[in-house]
């Protein structure tokens, strides 16, 4: 008797549609799970005017996907204030990988969810969401600002789309399946 | 410091009248440190008579398999809480635990699969 379980983390900035694409792919409405915060993070959080407040909620979206009889996907998105950075060290330990949303009227949304994955070099693909509209920008100034490694696929998306969702997941899958070949030796590195 | 005092809100954040770290006799980690929010776990054919009702409720819910987070997300309980009431479920033999996704990320073929059920969707 087993029971596998698959993490994928959904991230981007506020905004960038990562509930919406959990819902889209997800075989079950996205469910809430929260997480108390308490004194611990008065200091880092904000607490003017609300001094008599010990608690903070986060809030944390995410959906499945039965894969088999015996493995299941969870999409976790990301608490929506980067600040919460415990919570996506919990969400990122031991995930395929992730999927990095991008709104391009507001780039820097993305730029910290980037940095996070890069420097912990868990495999990731960007996704620019088209939901907000056409876009003026190519992929190359997309990367450009960035700062995208060439190696890190560069998909476009739209999130309320299921198959454009999945589509952005199993590119996630592939990249992180040829990194893991890259680095058990069996493909030669790419130069 | 202000964590020693009380607020005079029994019914806090969750909403109940027994705090809940006392239901987990003050542990503020799981003991078994690979259980994550995507850990599924299930109910055992245990007696689960002589249990709190919190915790019957969270067997209750493990007939079929669940993850740790789906638990928290229908019992509307805190993350920290509800992996630590797992744990404790788990330890005395009430519920039984999957693979977590830990051990999984570097094994290609399980990724194979995923990516395989992907393009079924």
């Amino acid at each position: 008797m087993d029971r596998t379980s698959v993490k994928i983390v959904v991230a981007g900035g506020f905004g960038t549609g990562k509930t919406t694409l959990v819902a889209s792919v997800s075989e079950i409405p996205p469910l809430t799970t929260e997480e108390i915060l308490t004194e611990a993070s008065i200091g880092v959080d904000d607490t003017t005017g609300v001094e008599g407040k010990t608690t903070t909620t986060v809030a944390l979206d995410f959906g499945r996907i039965t894969i088999s009889p015996d493995v299941v996907l969870y999409l976790f998105g990301t608490p929506g204030q980067d600040r919460f950075w415990f919570m996506w060290d919990e969400l990122a330990q031991g995930a395929v990988g992730a999927i990095v949303l991008v709104d391009t009227r507001r780039l820097e949304s993305s730029f910290a969810a980037v940095d996070y994955f890069e420097r912990r070099g868990i495999p990731f693909v960007t996704a620019v969401n088209r939901f907000f509209g056409e876009c003026a920008y190519t992929d190359d100034e997309i990367r450009s600002a960035l700062e995208l490694d060439s190696r890190v696929p560069l998909v476009w998306c739209d999130a309320r789309d299921r198959d454009s969702s999945k589509l952005a997941l199993i590119t996630l899958v592939r990249h992180a399946m040829a990194r893991l070949r890259v680095r058990a030796g069996s493909v030669p590195v790419a130069p | 410091m202000t964590f020693e005092t009380w607020d005079g809100d029994d019914e806090s954040a969750a909403g109940r009248f027994v705090p809940l770290y006392v239901l987990v006799n003050g542990r503020t980690a799981p003991r078994d440190s690979t259980l994550d929010l995507a850990t599924q776990v299930v109910a055992l054919p245990v007696d689960t008579r002589g249990l709190e009702p919190e915790y019957v409720e969270i067997v209750r819910r493990c007939a079929n398999w669940i993850s740790v987070a789906e638990i928290g997300a229908y019992l509307h309980l805190p993350l920290a809480i509800t992996k630590v009431m797992v744990d404790v479920l788990i330890e005395q033999g009430y519920l039984g635990a999957g693979t977590p996704a830990q051990r999984n990320i570097v094994d290609l073929h399980l990724l194979d699969s995923v990516l395989a059920g992907l393009e079924r969707l």
